[in-house]
């Protein structure tokens, strides 16, 4: 296929891939390392060697105790013969959350071995296209314009429209997120509010006691906001030191499960400020809520008198 | 007695009682979504699977119903050995492909699925006809999101191509076909456009690339009077059959898929778990402080109970019943709370791109939710028992000696 269109002035690289089944991938992800030796690209003009190399997941060499070097036999559909092919290198996946959740195992053959091998001869299923960056982001607006213009069969997308369609899953899992976010957090709120008025009341005759020894009622409620304000920032210190306990356990349980680097827990200082000002906050309020009754009583009645 | 103690001693502070009932009503609501979650999945997804009564999927080797494009050849040799096989009752064989639509000046890009109309347990008819059993592709069924993408009705003819060429500007296979039905797929997600033909039009249609080809097919064993394990066996004994004759598929029964799709979705499994699990500990340590604050403040009270001649095992009742109120009036709110919030976050949930519409997170299990929810009733009910204990073991003078003196 000829796509002279696509080799405009500003194209930096073009590179073309296909996909064969769910393990099969011609060409290679550039965000992927590749441990061991690399594939060498066919100059143009080679002939392929008889025996090709291919890339295998980290994952498959482990699982089938396979290294560098070892030959396989490589087959487009299961029971057929297929052809031998040399383990060139090992590839890791990069910690994207896209593939996080799928176990399936991946080989990366060259273009062109796998389009022989699928019978996809001169068939891609995506071309990347980069563009050099002095030429702007209007350079990757026109080029869009140009090739959807004489596209037939096939479309081009902007690699931020096509990055906002597979996010999706996570836009999703981050509304899901926020919405147990903020049951949990009316849950703990309704909690705290309920511990600190009945800590606060539990003193009631201390305070009435204070105030029969004279002190005005803006000092007594003053020292039991300011209590309900250090017990709640004390709580929520120590609840953060255990948060941050839990993404480390939640982190090491999960990159085991799903053998990835994907963080999937973080207490940044954001959140962690967050959690002590929200608890401050309800703290206060709950201190004042309490200060507001206790003072109102009359001091013999708090006694039970 | 005791219940009328219990209930003033829970009305001597209407917003101290409010609260807590509040506080375990948001615990019971976040544990019943939880437990909801944790067993819905599974239960909606088993519940898809059977809907049309196939307990086996085949398919190319290694891969899941419809997860690639790979399809196995010699389709007709493989559904004519599946039929042979005593205990399967009857096999729908169905072939998945992306096809290009259009009519008038619109066009859009459809998954295309090549079924038997008598056997398919892919998609329900929603209203027109089947399309006619064929060997041409003249006549299709579609989905809703097919035609109001194409803004098509039944009746209109549509322009179906595939193997577009690029330097030739056209499609290399081309058909007219006629919108006869419309249907909703089971097994689709909602907004992509779909169609249904017969699988030898289909198949006919798409030249090599389909010829005798098959992506999936689904095979129902037969049922009879045997116990579920029995008929799993017999379910499991035909799943390995199938592996051992035909060693170029893959076949995976109901409760194979269900345990590869959990294991997709297990981080929903695992919140659920620690969720409810926190909701419980926020329920106990509510009713624990406010019982045991109670108890704190009327020690004098209880000291008195007890000098009057309650007996000890009295006094224990008389506060775990005010647990146990606290607590079946949080879960009676809380049941209903946590109905409308799991209700929520499963329109949340459903706009998962991939997955079938029909396919519910938050499913009402009536058994695991009264569990759930007795579990916690008992535990806030346990919740006051320590320090209703030791009210109950109060020491009557030294109490009543310090009440005097406060």
């Amino acid at each position: 296929m000829r796509l002279r269109f696509l080799r405009a002035p500003h194209v930096a690289l073009l590179c073309c891939s296909l996909l064969a089944g769910p393990s099969l991938l011609g060409a290679q992800t550039p965000r992927d390392t590749v441990i061991g030796t690399p594939t060498v690209p066919l100059a143009p003009g080679r002939v392929a060697p008889s025996v090709r190399g291919i890339a295998i997941d980290e994952r498959i060499a482990q699982d089938a105790g396979v290294r560098v070097g070892d030959t396989l036999r490589i087959a487009a559909e299961a029971g057929t013969t297929g052809e031998p092919v040399v383990v060139d290198a090992l590839v890791r996946r990069s910690a994207d959350p896209s593939e996080v959740a799928r176990s399936e195992y991946r080989v990366r053959l060259h273009l062109d071995h796998l389009q022989r091998l699928t019978n996809a001869i001169d068939r891609v299923d995506r071309f990347a296209v980069a563009v050099r960056p002095e030429a702007g982001p209007s350079a990757v607006d026109s080029l869009l314009a140009g090739v959807n213009h004489v596209a037939f069969g096939f479309r081009a997308h902007a690699s931020r429209d096509v990055a906002v369609e597979s996010s999706r899953t996570f836009q999703v899992v981050d509304r899901f997120h926020r919405a147990i976010g903020g049951i949990t957090i009316v849950a703990s709120a309704v909690f705290l509010l309920c511990i600190l008025l009945l800590k606060v009341e539990e003193r009631r005759r201390a305070v009435a006691a204070l105030r029969l020894a004279g002190l005005s009622r803006r000092t007594v409620a003053l020292s039991v906001i300011a209590e309900a304000a250090v017990v709640a920032v004390l709580g929520s210190g120590v609840g953060a030191a255990i948060g941050w306990v839990a993404t480390l356990a939640v982190n090491a349980h999960y990159q085991r499960v799903f053998r990835t680097p994907l963080t999937f827990a973080l207490l940044t200082p954001r959140i962690a400020l967050f959690a002590v000002s929200l608890s401050l906050v309800l703290g206060i309020v709950a201190g004042a809520l309490a200060a507001w009754r206790l003072v109102r009583t009359p001091p013999l009645t708090l006694l039970g008198r | 007695m005791r219940t009328t103690l219990a209930w003033a001693a829970l009305r001597r502070h209407p917003m101290r009682t409010l609260l807590a009932i509040f506080g375990l009503a948001i615990a019971a609501a976040l544990l019943i979504d939880m437990v909801m979650l944790a067993t819905g999945m599974r239960a909606s997804f088993r519940s898809l699977l059977t809907s049309q009564g196939y307990q086996l999927r085949v398919t190319p080797k290694g891969t899941l119903p419809f997860d690639t494009e790979a399809s196995v050849g010699g389709a007709s040799a493989l559904v004519a050995s599946l039929r042979t096989h005593p205990d399967i009752d009857r096999v729908s064989p169905s072939l998945g492909t992306t096809v290009q639509v259009s009519i008038g000046d619109r066009a859009t890009s459809a998954f295309a699925l090549g079924t038997t109309a008598a056997v398919q347990g892919e998609y329900l008819l929603q209203g027109g006809r089947e399309a006619a059993v064929d060997t041409v592709l003249r006549e299709v069924v579609v989905n809703a999101a097919f035609l109001e993408r194409l803004g098509a009705t039944l009746g209109d003819t549509l322009d179906v191509g595939t193997e577009r060429s690029a330097q030739l500007r056209q499609a290399g296979r081309r058909a007219q076909v006629v919108l006869v039905g419309v249907v909703r797929f089971l097994y689709v997600p909602p907004g992509l456009p779909a169609m249904a033909a017969p699988l030898p039009a289909l198949q006919q249609f798409l030249g090599a690339a389909g010829r005798d080809r098959i992506s999936l097919a689904m095979a129902s064993v037969r049922v009879d009077g045997r116990d579920a394990e029995a008929q799993l066996a017999r379910i499991e004994a035909v799943r390995q059959w199938i592996e051992t004759e035909h060693p170029r598929v893959t076949a995976i029964s109901t409760e194979t898929a269900i345990v590869q799709v959990e294991e997709r979705l297990a981080y929903f499994r695992q919140l659920a778990f620690i969720l409810g699990a926190l909701s419980l500990v926020i329920g106990v340590l509510l009713v624990t402080t406010l019982v045991s604050l109670s108890v704190n403040e009327r020690l004098g009270e209880l000291a008195v109970l007890r000098a009057i001649g309650v007996p000890q095992a009295g006094v224990l009742q008389q506060i775990m019943l005010e647990g146990l109120m606290l607590g079946l009036a949080g879960i009676t709110l809380g049941l209903g709370l946590g109905l409308v919030t799991a209700r929520w976050l499963n329109t949340i949930l459903r706009d998962f791109p991939g997955l079938p519409a029909d396919l519910d997170f938050f499913v009402w299990s009536p058994e695991a939710a009264w569990k759930a929810l007795g579990m916690l009733l008992i535990a806030s009910t346990v919740a006051g028992a320590i320090p209703a204990w030791r009210a109950a073991r109060v020491r009557v003078a030294q109490a009543l000696r310090e009440e005097a003196v406060a």
